[in-house]
């Protein structure tokens, strides 16, 4: 009886035109997402090696490793062809210098406003907004549709238990609407060898999965259209309805939550931090000074009073050691000061990430958001990259000026034993050195490591379990729905 | 007669529930639409003020202009809130120098990418998407659902002109859809002064473009539905079309065409140039430092004190030698990538227009003043403010390398005293004036008024023929 029923209905729905248009629209599109996403990857691929490149190039060339500084840049992953998320919002460099901290800036849609304008496309866009918006087209009418036909009642007038009929009108189109949106998919998935991107094995285990959560949320708006169908009695009703249904649920609840979420967390300002920062710092060189200054009396102190010449003389003797002295004090204030900066920025990241809790919580009450949220955390592109690389470009800087530090002690001390030797000691500092390139072969190398797989899928559980309990919620109020629809 | 028609299409409109549930739900959005964006406007404002003073606070105490580190911000715009076009995804401080290149940094999306996870609820947005899809929901059905229903046939066994008929049709469903909702966008207007926007007589008058824009572009759908349902036998298959079509224009063909467009005209990327100024800055260092070299073997004098002034005269003349060379450099790399930028801009924008939706999210970000364009005027603006900062800072005695050039030798030196941040010049963001905004805006409000005559016209002369059976 269950498979007769679900025949039928696959039949149904497969021979109908809308099937043919939907599935002509929804193949084109998700075949042109996954192309223009495998583009986009290898134009940042190609960008991001030709700057990587170009800094070890201006590495190559320096001359000198004194305020030597660097720049690093986030890979793409080719996950992100699949889910741009924040990926072009966030910013794809930091620099890498001692006095600055660690700051994502420069992001392609700053640099590149055109790109901003219109926004992406990609797999996950289709799925969350084209793919929902056809599940809807074609149940919207299933159960009132028939009844309008006068389908319904000849169907029922038979020894058919009504629970199996929905069931079979759910497996029907989940069948109908879901297999052949698998032929696109897979075409698409062609696309990646022939283009060579590097998946690794972690890749296509995220890609699966993402494909199944599509799956699920696609499933969700199957159910919704079949339990507003059993709710109402004619069909414009019914779609009317589910159009603004998923105009709320698309459209306007993740937006909406996130927009009140900024409204209820404060947060202070970027302003507010770089000035606190800045102030800390402003108040530590000027103690730092005064220890100077006391330290200066203090190492001249034997020479109060003496004239003129002894005290230059006295001068010359300690010079070395006050300057070790004073170097030191500098340390110890810019190790201060880091501290003091991380201390900061860790509770700006507190409150930060306090917001987006409230926001994604808020905005988890539509399926479209969950569906967002776990897609972007499966294609690495979610809100929290920017602490990802900025954690490990902090790790990456210290390695870095300690390296760098250790080169410059050497190379001053190299400098030194020339100056000496040509015995031009004061033209040489002036001019800072020679010409000729540094050796900067054994420099640290910037390579950040990707987001475990586990981590990622272990993220997308809870949005897999809500969209798991949004889809049998519908499923469950179509089925008390239906037991008591009134099929006349 | 066309009065007839007119009132009954309008009666036949506003009695639905199909208008209520719509309306309400439009009228909801677009309120909130203009509540938030207030806000919105209000906590930018805020901020900005607050970055600003912070900006001065942190340099009061401080004894010389030389170490001072001073930034300036743009300004949050009162239409940006409406419009929010790219004016979160450009950076908006600029630290400034007296010298060099400056360079905007710190996007909003940036520095809170929570935001750009779902972007914003704006006017625009609702417009665009919302209310095209409401005006496909009211006009799929205006004729073949009439056919269908079998009252077509009985209206025209009455003497009724059929012009007369697809003309009343139309002007009636636009009539009874757009006065509505200006209810709710009046409102919302009103709300602006209270709420605290600014709002002078430029920005109101922008302000009645965009929603005019926004008017013609939900009539370019409106008359599009009437056109297919004139063109498709049945009802249900004008809504599928419709719907198809709607998808490639709202969300498709702009986003695809920009990307696709976008990527065919190579344009060098930013690390690109920037690795070819540092280039040349450290080639023109190399160069100072060997003519530094040279001078002062050929100068060398027992007398420090002279030699060091004879080398500081040289060495800011070589500076300035060099700043215009590197001057020079620059402009020009950054005039080729401008013009490349431009072609590719030129090229994605009209692949994209073919889509109304396009011509009207930029014809509303033109008058908003969040198009592309802010950029460009915000970094003209900052250039502009650094001369006057390096005059400035000159008539300060700070030298070229930003360091402050004391008076006298460095023994015994009084304590100088604090700077007086009131002098420091301030930074004002000058808007582009209107008329170029307005001007910018007018062959994309070209685009959607000829969309809506080709439409109309296809309606009009589709339904002449039209078969009532």
């Amino acid at each position: 009886m269950l498979q007769l029923l679900i025949e039928k209905e696959l039949k149904a729905i497969l021979q109908s035109p809308k099937f043919v248009a939907t599935f002509g629209v929804c193949s084109i599109l998700i075949m042109l997402s996954i192309f223009i996403g495998v583009r986009e990857y290898r134009a940042s691929l190609a960008q991001y090696e030709i700057a990587t490149s170009l800094v070890d190039q201006k590495v190559a060339e320096a001359t000198s490793f004194r305020n030597m500084q660097t720049k690093v840049y986030r890979e793409p992953d080719p996950m992100q062809i699949f889910m741009s998320g924040v990926n072009y919002d966030v910013g794809r460099l930091s620099q890498i210098q001692s006095k600055q901290d660690v700051k994502l800036e420069q992001s392609a849609y700053s640099e590149d406003p055109l790109f901003a304008v219109f926004r992406y496309i990609d797999f996950a866009f289709i799925v969350q907004v084209v793919l929902s918006l056809f599940a809807i087209v074609f149940t919207y009418d299933a159960i009132n549709g028939e009844r309008e036909s006068g389908t319904l009642k000849l169907v029922l007038s038979n020894a058919v238990p009504r629970a199996k009929y929905l069931i079979a009108k759910m497996t029907g189109a989940w069948l109908g609407l879901t297999i052949p949106l698998l032929i696109p998919i897979l075409l698409g998935l062609l696309l990646l060898f022939l283009f060579k991107v590097p998946m690794t094995g972690s890749d296509w285990l995220k890609l699966t999965t993402l494909i199944g959560v599509s799956i699920l949320y696609f499933t969700f708006f199957i159910a919704l259209g079949l339990l507003v169908s059993s709710l109402t009695r004619t069909s414009s009703v019914s779609f009317l309805l589910l159009l603004v249904a998923w105009i709320t649920l698309v459209l306007i609840v993740p937006r909406g939550a996130t927009m009140a979420a900024g409204q209820l967390v404060n947060v202070p300002t970027v302003a507010e931090i770089e000035s606190q920062k800045d102030r800390y710092r402003t108040d530590m060189q000027q103690d730092t000074d005064e220890q100077r200054h006391n330290l200066w009396e203090q190492v001249m102190a034997p020479a109060e009073g003496l004239p003129r010449e002894e005290r230059r003389a006295f001068y010359q003797a300690n010079r070395s050691a006050f300057r070790e002295l004073a170097e030191d004090l500098q340390t110890a204030m810019e190790e201060e000061i880091a501290e003091h900066n991380r201390q900061v920025n860790e509770g700006l990241r507190n409150a930060k990430s306090e917001q987006e809790r409230l926001a994604f919580l808020l905005s988890r009450f539509s399926p479209a958001s969950a569906y967002k949220l776990t897609a972007m955390n499966l294609g690495g592109t979610n809100t929290s990259i920017k602490k990802r690389y900025e954690d490990q470009m902090f790790a990456y800087r210290e390695t870095y000026n300690s390296y760098v530090a250790k080169k410059s002690q050497q190379e001053k001390k190299a400098r030194q034993e020339a100056a000496q030797k040509s015995g031009n000691s004061r033209m040489f500092r002036m001019t800072g050195s020679g010409n000729e390139a540094v050796d900067a072969n054994d420099m640290p190398k910037f390579i950040a490591s990707r987001e475990p797989v586990g981590t990622a899928i272990k993220a997308s559980i809870l949005d897999f379990g809500l969209l798991s309990v949004f889809t049998v919620l519908a499923f469950a109020g179509a089925f008390l729905a239906f037991v008591r629809y009134d099929v006349r | 007669m066309f009065n007839i028609i007119l009132d009954k299409e309008l009666r036949e409109i506003i009695g639905t529930t199909k208008f209520a549930v719509t309306f309400g739900v439009c009228a909801v959005l677009i309120l909130l639409a203009f509540y938030v964006g207030a806000r919105n406007y209000q906590v930018s404002r805020q901020e900005y003020g607050a970055a600003v003073a912070e900006n001065i606070q942190q340099m009061e105490g401080l004894t010389d202009w030389g170490s001072i580190d001073h930034r300036i911000f743009l300004p949050p715009q009162p239409l940006a809130t409406l419009v929010s076009g790219v004016s979160n995804d450009i950076g908006r401080t600029v630290n400034m120098q007296s010298r060099g290149e400056l360079r905007t940094e710190g996007s909003r999306f940036n520095e809170d990418p929570l935001f750009a996870v779902f972007r914003y609820l704006d006017l625009e947005f609702i417009f665009a998407i919302i209310l095209s899809l409401f005006a496909i929901l009211f006009g799929y059905d205006a004729v073949n659902g009439e056919k269908e229903r079998g009252t077509l046939g009985l209206t025209f066994a009455n003497p009724v002109p059929r012009d007369q008929y697809i003309l009343g049709k139309i002007v009636g469903s636009f009539v009874a859809l757009i006065v509505p909702l200006m209810i709710p966008i009046l409102i919302g207007c009103l709300m602006l002064p209270v709420l605290g926007v600014p709002m002078d007589m430029d920005s109101w008058l922008r302000l009645a473009m965009v929603i005019l824009a926004g008017i013609l572009y939900f009539g370019v759908f409106l008359t599009l539905s009437v056109f297919m349902s004139t063109l498709l036998q049945s009802s249900s298959a004008s809504l599928m079309a419709l719907l198809v079509v709607w998808i490639f224009a709202v969300l498709i063909i702009p986003r695809t065409s920009v990307l696709v467009a976008g990527r065919s005209v190579d344009v060098p990327s930013v690390d690109q140039i920037d690795y070819e100024k540092s280039r040349f800055a450290a080639q023109l260092w190399n160069e100072r430092m060997t003519a530094m070299q040279k001078w002062m073997k050929a100068n060398y004098n027992d007398d420090h004190r002279q030699m060091r002034d004879g080398m500081r005269t040289f060495s800011t003349e070589q500076q300035a030698l060099q700043d215009e060379k590197m001057n020079t450099f620059v402009e020009q790399l950054n005039e080729q990538r401008a013009n490349k930028s431009d072609l590719r801009t030129g090229v994605a924008l009209s692949l994209a227009r073919i889509s109304p939706t396009a011509s009207f999210s930029l014809a509303a970000s033109d008058l908003a003043y969040t198009s592309m364009e802010l950029r460009s005027s915000y970094v003209e603006s900052a250039n502009a403010y650094q001369q006057e900062y390096s005059a400035f800072m000159q008539s300060k005695n700070v030298d070229y390398w930003g360091r402050y050039r004391r008076h006298g030798g460095n023994d015994d030196v009084e304590e100088p005293d604090p700077i007086d941040t009131r002098e420091l010049p301030v930074f004002s963001y000058q808007q582009p004036p209107i008329s170029e905004a307005i001007k910018a805006s007018l062959p994309d409000l070209g685009l959607l008024f000829m969309f809506n005559a080709i439409f109309f016209s296809g309606a009009f002369v589709r339904f002449l023929r039209y078969d009532l059976r």
